[in-house]
């Protein structure tokens, strides 16, 4: 673990991506504190106006219904974690079942599997997660499922996990077939251990390091989908995100133009950060990757 | 021979699951809502339940599920992918012509893209863990994460609203084309958008190429070339790039099929009128012969798309046979 922690010390990109993280992260923990305004305010309407530009009392400016760019971008900051960690825990859970059970029981299920996998990874994902998105606001209307609080963004998280796995089945297999020949894995099976042991305990162990890459890397990914849905205007109208805040303001570009760079840049930073976390793990984690 | 012929009928057979894949999912998916002309219409104080029947008896849509999916796919094997609910028009016709704009500008750009990494790789690799190879590592490490719409809207700012060198929105001028000529007119409009696109591309091709053609310069017959005299160029851009291209080959694929996919996001920054911008609307108005349409049009795209960087690396690689 000190090894770990000083290889990753060592990659000056995996630095960056640690500290970009670490700010995103403190953001979405201490936003009450930190946003100057409620993410609802939209009381800049009968004081400065709608679309002012950045003055001290509004860092990053009001956007064109009122609200603080800046309260918006920091309270923006949890509903991008909590997309990116409940993606990616959906997506690791079912990548792990699949890519476990398709490497560990080989022939025939292992091709059935990953036929099923191939063809989630050539589906058009965004473009059916737009049509579900879509069609799921409309079935929703008038059921009891409208009182649940953050609805769309919850159904968002669900899509993007349901379709966001096969990239790592993929790289669980790859890892199965290659530790179930290891030879601490014979030895194991040697002095009769069972097949849950052997997965449990000396498999899954092994596979975390190239599997947290992967996460990481998903992370960043799930951040970018859920503010290109958000921006195209099929978001969570009750959860501030960033993808939302340029749907607003896009539009005012040209007078306006804090309200869309800010969260541009904002889910810029965010996926900078997973990516060069997501490098910087990879180097430090195999020690044979870099200099 | 026979490989190359088993190997097409693999792909087709392949391809035709995806295509009846997609539609599948995408056909039940809108039918389990409702019938989506009773919602269209609903709220609209003018339409009678008499009408609303009327419309849903012409498009079919009180026959059962199944043999409407049936009926659409039969109709699909004689490229009648049916009429459009909002536009009154074919969805073939609209495909060809929506898709043309999208084609239009993200094909430069993966060729533009390529042509870029070949250029910028090499020299990088050549001179490995240089403040030159940092540069571009570190620039195509930010041109990766950079999410299309901020670059779309650096492009704007700056080369539509502060300089004013290109248009900002759509393909083709609303009133004169520029300098009377439409061609130029187009090429004007495509600039912001393909450089955005280039942009998001030659990051990944660059990084791609980088590392594997630091692996290729190191291989022997680099050596035994540099030996026997072989000018540098000719050994970095004819002999090493050839070898180091294959996993540029088969990220090609996949950056088209993200490109394809995200269409919605880069033709809205544009305000470009592409497939994306189609379908964005098509789900909106629950146009669902447009979304089926686009949604086939996409995965017969992306089919196309593998089929042919398949066939590149057979001709950039003889060693490969296509299987």
């Amino acid at each position: 673990m000190k090894a770990f922690w000083r290889h990753l010390r060592r990659s000056r990109a995996g630095l960056l991506g640690v500290v970009l993280v670490s700010v995103v992260v403190l953001v979405a923990v201490c936003c009450p504190v930190i946003a100057p305004y409620d993410p609802n305010d939209q009381s800049a309407m009968m004081d400065v106006g709608a679309n002012h530009a950045p003055t001290g009392a509004h860092p990053l400016g009001t956007d064109r219904l009122g609200y603080d760019v800046f309260s918006r971008i920091v309270y923006g900051a949890p509903t991008a974690l909590a997309v990116g960690l409940g993606v990616m825990a959906i997506a690791t859970s079912v990548g792990l079942l699949v890519g476990g059970v398709a490497g560990y029981a080989g022939g025939w299920t292992d091709e059935l599997l990953m036929r099923l996998t191939e063809f989630f990874m050539v589906l058009p994902v965004f473009l059916v997660v737009l049509a579900v998105v879509r069609l799921f606001s409309i079935l929703v209307v008038g059921s009891w499922l409208e009182s649940v609080p953050h609805l769309n963004l919850l159904m968002v998280i669900l899509l993007l996990g349901a379709f966001g796995w096969p990239p790592i089945a993929r790289l669980v297999r790859g890892e199965f077939l290659r530790l179930r020949q290891a030879e601490f894995v014979e030895a194991a099976r040697c002095i009769g251990a069972t097949g849950a042991d052997i997965v449990l305990r000396h498999i899954l162990p092994n596979i975390v390091p190239s599997l947290a890459v992967a996460v990481a890397l998903g992370i960043g990914g799930a951040v970018l989908a859920e503010a290109m849905i958000s921006f195209l205007g099929f978001g969570d109208p009750g959860s501030p995100s960033w993808g939302q805040l340029l749907f607003f303001n896009y539009e005012v570009l040209k007078i306006a133009p804090w309200s869309s760079l800010a969260p541009a840049g904002a889910i810029f930073v965010t996926v900078l950060g997973f990516n060069l976390l997501a490098d910087g793990l990879a180097d430090a984690l195999d020690p044979r990757r870099g200099k | 021979m026979s490989g190359a012929l088993r190997y097409l009928l693999r792909r087709l057979i392949f391809a035709f699951a995806l295509v009846v894949g997609v539609s599948a999912i995408v056909f039940f998916l809108i039918n389990a809502v409702g019938n989506p002309i009773a919602m269209l219409v609903a709220g609209q104080p003018s339409a009678t339940e008499d009408q609303i029947a009327q419309l849903t008896a012409y498009y079919h849509l009180d026959e059962p599920v199944g043999a409407r999916y049936f009926a659409w796919l039969v109709r699909l094997l004689h490229f009648d992918l049916g009429t459009s609910i909002f536009y009154n028009q074919p969805v073939w016709e609209m495909l060809r012509v929506w898709g043309g704009e999208t084609l239009k500008i993200q094909v430069p750009s993966i060729l533009l893209a390529l042509l870029l990494a070949v250029v910028v790789a090499p020299v990088a690799a050549r001179r490995q863990n240089s403040a030159l190879d940092a540069g571009v590592i570190g620039g195509a490490l930010l041109g990766q994460a950079m999410p299309v719409f901020l670059t779309g809207i650096l492009l704007i700012l700056v080369f539509a609203y502060w300089l004013g060198w290109a248009p900002s929105y759509g393909a083709y001028s609303l009133r004169a084309p520029l300098l009377g000529s439409p061609v130029l007119d187009g090429l004007w409009h495509m600039a912001l958008p393909v450089a955005m696109l280039t942009a998001f591309n030659a990051a990944s091709f660059t990084l791609l190429l980088r590392a594997s053609m630091v692996q290729a310069l190191r291989q022997d017959y680099v050596v035994a070339g540099r030996a026997s005299g072989l000018p540098e160029w000719r050994l970095v851009w004819g002999h090493a790039l050839r070898n180091a291209f294959s996993p540029v080959l088969t990220y090609l694929g996949i950056a088209f099929g993200l490109m394809l996919a995200s269409a919605p996001v880069t033709e809205t920054v544009f305000t470009w009128p592409g497939l994306g911008a189609l379908y964005i609307n098509a789900i909106q108005q629950l146009d669902y012969p447009v979304i089926m349409g686009v949604s086939v049009a996409v995965a017969v795209m992306l089919v196309l798309a593998t089929l042919l960087t398949d066939i590149a690396y057979v001709v950039l690689d003889p060693r490969v046979r296509l299987r």
